[in-house]
């Protein structure tokens, strides 16, 4: 009987963590637990758990499950015309048949390679700018009106300048995204510096810090939670402004591909080309939340 | 005479704002024995901080000269250990690596540095609590933490400033012991700012009462408890009732001049 008390004591934590973070942290932790009870003690938990789990999975995906019985059902009965919009399965199918071939994985890579590139460098770019203009007053007075300027000016519009300057090979697209990468994280940098506590500079300057120990120990641990953030809005419009970029002028590529089947009358492997650029949107953005949480552990858990 | 550890001399500080000047302190002059523990009391506005901030080296005096050891304070250096009200913790780094902190920029060797963090987390009691991270401890935890911060690369002098005022009550007489506690026993020179009377007669050796804007010093009062510790509830005696008195007549006049001014002058700047 005591043995069941400490045991339903402890359960709702476990569930709690499962919650708040990836359920396979949680998982070896009450697998643990379980496996020192009788097997009539362990029945009723595991099945309250496996219906907790069970209730958040379908909480989280009922949205998205009605969405897609909509796109197939839709066509399918003539509420749209099926010749434009074709059945998600189609589309699923149209997938299929472009990873067998192997075109979607080079398409796929081409895309990869260019946002990887010009994210990368735009990261270079806007960190250690981030930081600079966020910590000088002077600095951020003369380049503010520039950069709102910039800022302000939609990445795609400038598109044609890059193709009539840098061509229209690699360069010009890996230069529009490092130009649509690099204000977001360049304005999310300078915000995070701004917000540092002005405290612990304080704190840190009667313990005798240098300027290059103070950005390191202080002002760029600090700045972290806010530049990831930034750094995830970078890499969605990576992609965004790349996609747009193939679809204008590019022989390969997600964008093309996309584009190219339209042209081709080819719908299937449209939508098919679709999916696959918010499959690895969802991806790479699920990725990038790991990361942060990773990076701010030290956070309090802010739900 | 011997000299000094602290020499504040005829010290005053402007701030020159867009559209006015603000005078917080002038004409301090004040000397701290080695191993004395004066507490600055005054009202609030009263430039109370900004002292702290000079004897820190945070920042310059606009006329004057203040003394470490006889020298000229030329910044901050770590003779000399600052505590904040809001303790000013990192937030990212455990209770352990934020006393280690202050030990970096003494080129000790890292197994070196967490020894010693160790010793002095357990000097505040807080020796189960090393790899918690600030935001899993309470207030008056987290202010120990930032004590024995400022302990740990052992300066000379202790500067508080008014670390116990975001406390409750409960937790900031314990604190207070404590401070005594850790007082005795490492005999640092301590240099505490407040608000609160009873705080200033329970901790201070002496108690420099300071004026309202601009800060200058009213007076000087010398407390003289015995152990404090030996009598219990030394908060309750007569004696410590007409300290109490003393020090709340020298500052009566000056809070309800610092709360007029700050009536007339809403628009300028706290420099408390």
């Amino acid at each position: 009987m005591a043995d069941t008390e400490v045991f339903s004591a402890q359960l709702p934590s476990t569930i709690d963590r499962s919650a708040i973070h990836s359920p396979d942290d949680a998982a070896p932790v009450a697998a643990r637990t379980m496996a020192r009870r009788t097997p009539g003690d362990r029945i009723r938990p595991l099945v309250r758990h496996l219906l907790h789990a069970a209730a958040t999975v379908s909480r989280k995906s009922i949205a998205v499950v009605a969405f897609l019985v909509l796109w197939e059902i839709a066509p399918r009965v003539g509420l749209v015309d099926s010749t434009f919009l074709v059945p998600f399965s189609t589309a699923v199918h149209a997938l299929w048949d472009l990873a067998r071939s192997g075109q979607l994985w080079d398409d796929t890579r081409v895309s990869l390679t260019r946002s990887v590139i010009g994210f990368g460098i735009a990261v270079g770019i806007g960190v250690p700018l981030g930081l600079v203009i966020g910590w000088y007053r002077t600095v951020a007075d003369i380049l503010n009106p520039l950069l709102e300027l910039f800022r302000n000016t939609a990445a795609l519009a400038l598109l044609p300048v890059f193709i009539l300057i840098l061509g229209i090979g690699e360069t010009s697209k890996i230069s529009i995204v490092v130009y649509a990468c690099t204000f977001p994280i360049l304005l999310n940098t300078i915000t995070a510096v701004r917000g540092v506590d002005p405290t612990l500079v304080k704190a840190a300057r009667s313990l005798g810090l240098s300027t290059p120990r103070l950005f390191r120990q202080v002002v760029l641990p600090s700045s972290v939670p806010t530049i990831l953030t930034g750094i995830r809005m970078a890499a969605a419009s990576s992609i965004l402004v790349l996609i747009a970029a193939e679809m204008v002028g590019a022989k390969d590529g997600l964008g093309y591909l996309i584009n190219a089947a339209q042209q081709n009358f080819e719908i299937e492997q449209m939508y098919a080309g679709i999916i696959a650029i918010s499959l690895i949107g969802t991806i790479v953005n699920a990725l990038l939340v790991r990361l942060e949480r990773r990076l701010t552990r030290w956070r309090p858990a802010s739900r | 005479m011997t000299t000094p550890k602290l020499s504040i001399e005829r010290v005053g500080k402007v701030f020159e704002g867009r559209s006015s000047r603000v005078a917080a302190l002038d004409e301090v002059t004040l000397d701290v024995a080695a191993g004395q523990f004066l507490v600055v009391v005054g009202p609030s506005g009263c430039g109370k901080s900004t002292l702290l901030d000079l004897l820190a080296g945070l920042t310059t005096p606009t006329s004057g000269r203040l003394l470490v050891d006889g020298a000229p304070i030329t910044g901050p250096g770590l003779d000399r250990g600052v505590v904040f009200q809001q303790y000013a913790l990192l937030p990212w780094r455990t209770a352990l690596r934020n006393v280690e902190f202050g030990l970096e920029g003494k080129g000790l060797t890292r197994r070196a540095r967490t020894d010693t963090a160790r010793q002095y987390l357990d000097l505040v009691g807080l020796s189960g609590f090393a790899d918690r991270y600030p935001h899993e401890l309470s207030g008056g935890m987290r202010q120990r933490v930032a004590i024995a911060r400022a302990l740990a690369f052992d300066p000379d002098v202790l500067l508080m400033d008014e670390p116990f005022a975001a406390l409750d009550a409960q937790t900031r007489e314990t604190l207070q012991d404590e401070l005594l506690r850790i007082w005795e026993t490492t005999r640092k020179t301590v240099v505490f700012i407040t608000h609160g009377i009873d705080e200033a007669v329970y901790l201070g050796q002496r108690v420099a009462v300071l004026t309202s804007r601009p800060g200058r010093i009213k007076a000087v009062v010398d407390i003289d408890l015995g152990d404090r510790r030996q009598t219990e509830d030394v908060r309750s005696t007569p004696l410590f009732a007409e300290y109490r008195h003393q020090i709340w007549s020298e500052l009566h006049g000056e809070v309800a001049r610092a709360q007029r001014s700050e009536l007339s002058a809403r628009e300028v700047v706290s420099v408390g």
